[in-house]
């Protein structure tokens, strides 16, 4: 029966006494009919492993979950869809680009790096590494140990809040450098929208960029000319490095401060994709308005011309 | 007897169920053998894999969004005509003039941002509960492969109901496309049937919506299903060593 067919299929071949990961009790394991928590020797509780084991029906447990989980969402979306409306703005039209025109809010990480590098890493060569990274993960961690429960070693919570820290300081502190690193070649007289008139001395400077061109690579560009070069410098070749500095930073502090195995180091890694990925993604929504100019929430406007 | 007892007792009904109410060990086996959506189970499963805070359920709500977008889906199809600027129209019609459309169009937006929400957890959760690791490799590999094929339900989508919205945003996207290193004016092509954003767009996008990737993606949940069972069902603990599956505590005091 179908009992038998899971068991004999599974490409089981792990450790073999207190194999907690049994699915049941094992063929030619003597507690067939031993009751699943039949206290066991050993300084540690080693019940554990026979709880694992205890079976229970699908119908009525999990099928009851199920039904009860689906109900709720189903209902939920349903008082949702009744409340908000999905948005069908005026008619498309090629003309008039919305300012700022966004892509849906799962891509606005993407869109967010697009500020600040070339194209062809933002919306190509970065969530094609991301993709292949993510699928590459369970060949370079390969141990079947720390599966199966949450976070697996004594440390991963550590490390998870660790990495994810460790990646938003890094982030929202280059995503602040290059919205407000001003660099000016020429003395220039800026009209604020308050009419009040700004001159602004030529060298780099800390403020808001009203328009001015401002970052990381214009300061490149300011301090070493604009050349080709330069420019592939600015925009390719500085972002990489942070966008591989950083992670590999971060793996050999975890290696260094928690001792981490492989599992630890790519809880580290995953943390670091995720943590980028939702802090990102909240910039990219609540933080970008007109222009994609970074500002607090409550400063942005709808975008024009939708 | 009682009406129930009766109605069971009738040729329609033994014809449709092959087993009792599972009350009994025997039905509680048979239910799931006899049915072919509760087959995809297996008859029993450890008790600590069922609880909620293990999985969240995530799988099973993508899959649940999947199927609530498949049938808003259809039901939009009897009014949305892929064609410029008549999809527009046609959105604004469905909104108006259809009972329940603006509901059924609601239901099926909302759906849709659940399901990449929920699977972008539920990769989460396999992930921190090490369930990718051996033998669960492939099905963690082709699930982001139903990642991907999420993310691009949802974007091709996005450009149908042809308002400033859906337009702007596959600007936006499709010149990310562009700058694919080498070969982005072909890939721009490619995925724009034209050089620019129009009715050859619309018609590959809306294909590619309505039939190819929900294809995909339906063929891609079966073997992902179909392994999770060959994989000996979700993953169970392997502590590293006895000490180890003490953290995180494992609350089944709270359990039982
Ligand atoms: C359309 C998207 C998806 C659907 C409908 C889906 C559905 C499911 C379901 C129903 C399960 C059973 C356990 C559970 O509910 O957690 C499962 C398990 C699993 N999924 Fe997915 N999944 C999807 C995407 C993904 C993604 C994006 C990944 C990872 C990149 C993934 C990797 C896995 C793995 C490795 C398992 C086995 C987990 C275990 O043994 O505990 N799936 N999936």
């Amino acid at each position: 029966m179908a009992e038998e067919e899971v068991k004999s299929t599974r490409p089981q071949g792990v450790a073999p006494a207190p194999n907690p990961k049994a699915n049941g009790p094992q063929p030619g394991s003597p507690s067939l009919s031993a009751p699943a928590n039949k206290p066991e020797v050993g300084p540690k509780p080693k019940g554990k492993a026979a709880d694992d084991k205890e079976m229970v029906f699908v119908w009525p447990h999990l099928v009851s979950i199920e039904a009860i989980a689906s109900l709720f969402f189903i209902f939920s979306l349903s008082l949702m869809s009744l409340l908000v409306n999905a948005p069908l703005r005026n008619l498309a039209n090629p003309e008039l680009t919305p300012n700022p025109s966004k892509a849906p809010w799962y891509f606005l990480g993407l869109q967010e790096l697009l500020l600040h590098m070339h194209p062809a890493l933002a919306g190509v060569i970065v969530p094609t590494a991301v993709l292949i990274l993510l699928a590459a993960i369970p060949y370079i961690d390969s141990d079947r140990r720390g599966s199966g429960y949450w976070f697996s070693t004594r440390n991963g919570v550590r490390i998870t809040v660790f990495a994810a820290l460790y990646t938003m300081v890094w982030e929202l502190a280059l995503i602040i450098l290059d919205e407000f690193i001003v660099p000016v070649e020429k003395a220039t007289t800026l009209i604020l929208e308050s009419g009040e008139k700004l001159s602004v001395s030529p060298g780099v400077h800390w403020m808001n960029p009203h328009g001015l061109s401002h970052g990381i690579k214009p300061l490149f560009l300011h301090l070493f000319g604009r050349a080709p070069l330069t420019v592939a410098i600015g925009e390719i070749f500085i972002p990489s490095l942070l966008m591989v500095l950083i992670p590999y930073l971060l793996w050999h502090l975890i290696k260094r401060r928690y001792q981490a195995n492989t599992r630890e180091l790519m809880i580290s890694m995953y943390s670091f994709f995720i943590a980028s990925f939702v802090l990102l993604t909240i910039i990219g929504t609540a933080f970008r308005g007109h222009s994609m100019a970074l500002m607090w929430p409550w400063h942005i406007t709808p975008p024009i011309g939708i | 007897m009682g009406l129930w007892d009766r109605i069971k007792s009738t040729r329609l009904y033994k014809s449709i169920y092959r087993n009792d109410y599972p009350d009994t060990p025997r039905n509680q086996v048979l239910v799931i053998l006899n049915s072919m959506v509760l087959h995809l189970h297996p008859v029993k499963i450890p008790k600590k894999q069922v609880r909620y805070t293990f999985t969240f359920g995530l799988g099973g709500t993508s899959l649940l969004m999947f199927l609530i977008l498949t049938l808003t889906g259809v039901w939009l199809m009897f009014y949305y005509v892929p064609s410029i600027p008549g999809a527009w129209f046609s959105m604004k019609a469905l909104q108006t003039d259809v009972y329940f459309g603006q509901f059924a169009r609601n239901l099926h937006r909302w759906a849709a941002h659940g399901m990449v929400i929920a699977v972008l957890l539920h990769m989460t959760r396999v992930f921190y509960t090490g369930s990718y690791k051996p033998p669960r490799e492939f099905n963690w590999a082709m699930g982001v492969v139903l990642l991907l094929l999420t993310f691009l339900l949802s974007f091709t989508g996005y450009l149908l109901p042809w308002d400033q919205l859906a337009y702007w945003a596959i600007t936006v996207g499709s010149n990310m496309a562009k700058a694919t290193p080498f070969i982005g004016a072909q890939v721009q092509l490619m995925l724009l049937g034209g050089y620019e954003i129009g009715q050859a767009t619309l018609i590959r996008w809306y294909t590619l919506h309505v039939i190819f990737l929900p294809l995909a993606a339906m063929l891609l949940m079966g073997m992902h299903f179909w392994r999770v069972r060959k994989d000996g069902g979700i993953s169970t603990p392997i502590p590293y060593d006895e000490d180890e599956a003490e953290f995180p505590p494992q609350p089944e005091a709270a359990a039982d």
